[in-house]
């Protein structure tokens, strides 16, 4: 909103211009009127004296044409006669008194010149480019022109000179504007007064338009993502207040993999891509919707519904067929990008638009977890509210925020000696409650989150305190979006390179996954972790993405076989031959196994007998927020 | 002498916001150049103002001095030198058409208002071509 005190401040002036305005011209239009009754009186005393020269000039000399009065005139004796008669009536205002006649070719000529001074001759030619002479003569009629101040003179006053109703001669008075002046001058600091007052009222005016102006500019730019240019958080903050969600349809969206962008091509890529993105999804949209950078790669939309032509899941499609269809080029290098949307049809029906917003991040996040690329639209029964237990970022952040972020550690059992080769962290979050949160109810919401990272950070520092001085191994969970996370990868690199001995117990498991689409990249992270001594395996192995060919490319150290396919081996004839030739291929490989979700000694015996080097699960032992001894395995 | 009317109207509107010579000039450069003398047309002014301003217009040629002239504009009668006995003259009074018999014409104020004479005879006698817009302006004699 524009600050009240500017309009009004800005209506006050131009109420105070407009007034001062209409009194200048009001006491312009006085001064002219009072020009206009001084001509009046002045010519109607003029007209007198015109008159009585008139009938002097005609009636005592019975002269009935024009070329009577020429002929009566060109008698020296009788023009002076006349010329000093009529001298009498010249004033500091009446300038010059002449009698004017047409000659046959239509020009003026002098019969008579009273004036004191610039005297014609008798006959003289006159010329005169105003057209009330000839009127003089055609309407017999007198004639006033106002002078555009020429040498003094305020108007002329012609009277035309009659003998049987027809013009033989015109009286000219030219009447000076020395009074006219003299009032002019009078009043002329008044006018000064009022047009500085006027300016002054204008240049404050322009000032306030000026800071209105500047107030819209700085809005626009405190509204504007720089980057993208399209609306940024804070104007969401400032709309939200007046926002009728029931006018709209709100949805978030994500660009897929926008992390892998920026750590592959750099951030100059990322914001590139970011900036075109930003203009494919504006042109995808209406004028009437709102589209506004939520943070980072997430955008927030939201569509007008009250314009029943346009079907919204048409547009939400629209802006997912229009990025994955555009193929955006940085430095030569194609890059294909993908969005996924999350939407909520009727975010009225939630508390507030912070609630709405939430449930469009669940539909976010389910349409990343099916696979991305796709819209998901939220419903009563819809995904996201099955698992009640579910927990949101919001929870991962408060428990970050309030250290309730803890790990257990599962031993991993060696074979063949008989002792445990090392364990394996696991996140655990402590509820208000005091209720131990295991990870499958927190850990999909937070997939590609900053809260992710930040929470591999708080596990890191975790394990790295908890094994620094100790002789045990340890294997710590990771997504291939953390390992190629530069904050995280410095963490590594730093923790690594000052305890090179904790370095060398520390095995980073990686989840085999379609993330892991970078094979080139992937490797050059391994060979980091190689660099300092620790090692690499590859989690979940066989859970669905399995490619043999990047897993030998990848060089890790150890396969470690999705518990999916271990935990009905005893049982499952095909899992046991999955299972059987994993391993097979892993020593092929050089690779260590271990086998997960040991759960009963049947299993066990079945992986003892496929050789497995190494096990976990529950059969063995349970995680534990202490580090179990060798001699507590086996327990049940 | 449409043209010259409506210059000379021109000239009258603008009285406000020109200065008389500048008008002055302006007219007798109209006047000037509807007149033919079978000469290159080289203007000398005993009056310097009017010098100037006709060279700083640069419509027509002027001349330091009345030899090289070929028309003087005269001001005052006493002003005319010996060897301007050539030229044609253009004079700045009324009463200066009678005092000087090469002056063929003259612009003079007169009440307030610019006012041209050409003398017909004058014109012939000086061998002077006058074109027909010069034709409200021409009289017989000096009244």
């Amino acid at each position: 909103m524009v600050k009240a005190k500017e309009i009004f401040l800005f209506i006050m002036l131009f109420a105070l211009g407009v007034f001062f305005i209409y009194i200048y011209f009001y006491v312009k239009q006085t001064q002219e009127e009072i020009f206009i009754k001084m001509q009046e009186n002045k010519i109607e005393d003029v007209s007198y004296v015109l008159k009585n020269i008139e009938d002097a000039l005609l009636s005592k000399n019975s002269i009935l044409s024009k070329d009577d009065l020429i002929s009566h005139l060109s008698n020296k004796k009788n023009r002076t006669n006349y010329e000093e008669m009529i001298s009498l009536f010249i004033t500091p205002s009446i300038k010059y008194i002449y009698l004017l006649c047409k000659d046959q070719d239509e020009r003026f000529r002098f019969l008579l010149d009273a004036s004191k001074e610039d005297k014609a001759n008798f006959y003289q030619k006159f010329d005169v480019f105003n057209e009330e002479y000839a009127l003089a003569y055609q309407t017999s009629k007198p004639q006033i022109i106002k002078q555009q101040e020429m040498q003094n003179l305020y108007l002329t006053y012609l009277y035309p000179i009659k003998s049987a109703n027809e013009v033989i001669g015109v009286l000219s008075v030219d009447i000076t504007s020395d009074i006219q002046s003299d009032i002019l001058d009078l009043l002329r600091p008044l006018e000064t007064f009022f047009v500085i007052l006027i300016i002054f009222i204008f240049l404050l005016m322009l000032m306030t338009i000026l800071q209105i102006f500047h107030y819209f500019i700085t809005r626009k730019k405190i509204f504007t993502d720089p980057l993208t240019q399209i609306y940024n958080r804070n104007y969401l903050q400032e709309i939200s207040p007046r926002l009728n969600l029931n006018h709209y349809s709100l949805a978030m969206i994500d660009l897929d993999h926008f992390k892998v962008v920026n750590d592959v091509y750099g951030h100059k890529a990322g914001d590139a891509i970011l900036a075109k993105s930003s203009l494919i999804m504006k042109s995808s949209i209406r004028d009437n919707d709102i589209l506004i950078r939520y943070g980072g790669e997430e955008f927030m939309l939201l569509l007008y519904n009250r314009d029943s032509k346009d079907d919204l899941s048409e547009i939400y499609e629209r802006v997912r067929k229009n990025i994955s269809s555009h193929i955006f080029t940085y430095e030569k290098n194609k890059i294909e990008m993908q969005v996924s949307i999350g939407v909520h049809e009727n975010p009225a029906t939630e508390k507030d638009l912070n609630e709405a917003i939430k449930v469009a991040d669940k539909m976010l996040y389910i349409a990343k977890k099916e696979g991305r690329n796709r819209v998901i639209y939220h419903k009563d029964n819809s995904k996201s509210t099955k698992n009640l237990n579910s927990k949101d970022i919001y929870f991962v952040k408060r428990a970050i925020e309030e250290d309730r972020v803890l790990c257990y550690y599962q031993p991993i059992y060696e074979c063949k000696s008989g002792k445990i080769f090392k364990y394996e962290a696991l996140v655990r979050i402590i509820d208000t409650d005091g209720k131990i949160i295991a990870p499958i109810q927190f850990l999909p919401e937070l997939k590609h989150t900053n809260i992710h990272y930040k929470l591999t950070q708080r596990i890191l520092s975790i394990i790295f305190d908890k094994f620094k001085d100790s002789s045990e191994n340890v294997s710590i969970n990771m997504n291939f979006t953390d390992l190629i996370n530069k904050d995280i990868e410095t963490t590594l690199k730093n923790t690594f390179a000052s305890n090179p001995s904790l370095a060398s117990r520390v095995t980073i498991e990686v989840l085999e996954s379609d993330e892991i689409q970078n094979t080139a990249l992937f490797k050059e992270k391994v060979k980091l972790i190689h660099s300092y001594g620790a090692t690499v395996s590859i989690d979940d192995f066989g859970s669905g993405y399995s490619n043999f060919k990047s897993i030998l490319d990848i060089e890790a150290d150890f396969l470690k076989i999705d518990g999916s396919l271990v935990k009905n081996i005893a049982t499952n004839e095909k899992d046991f031959k999955v299972v059987k030739s994993i391993i097979a291929f892993a020593k092929e490989s050089n690779m260590k196994t271990i086998a997960e979700f040991v759960h009963s000694s049947e299993v066990y015996n079945k992986l003892s007998e496929l050789g497995v080097e190494y096990m976990q699960g529950y059969f063995i032992a349970k995680p534990c927020e202490r580090l179990l001894k060798e001699s507590e395995l086996f327990k049940g | 002498m449409r043209a010259l009317t409506l210059i000379l109207l021109f000239t009258l509107s603008a009285l406000a916001s020109e200065t008389s010579l500048n008008l002055q000039v302006k007219i007798m450069e109209k006047v000037l150049n509807e007149i033919s003398i079978n000469k290159e047309k080289i203007i000398w002014s005993d009056n310097k103002k009017i010098c100037k301003s006709f060279k700083k217009r640069n419509l027509i040629q002027t001349a330091p001095e009345c030899k090289q002239a070929t028309i003087v504009i005269l001001q005052d009668k006493n002003n005319l030198p010996k060897e301007c006995a050539h030229c044609i003259v253009f004079v700045l009074d009324y009463e200066l058409l009678a005092k000087v018999p090469k002056s063929f014409g003259a612009f003079f104020w007169k009440k307030g208002r610019p006012n041209i004479v050409i003398l017909k005879s004058r014109l012939k006698g000086l061998s002077i071509q006058a074109s027909s817009a010069l034709e409200p302006y021409l009289e017989e004699k000096i009244w």
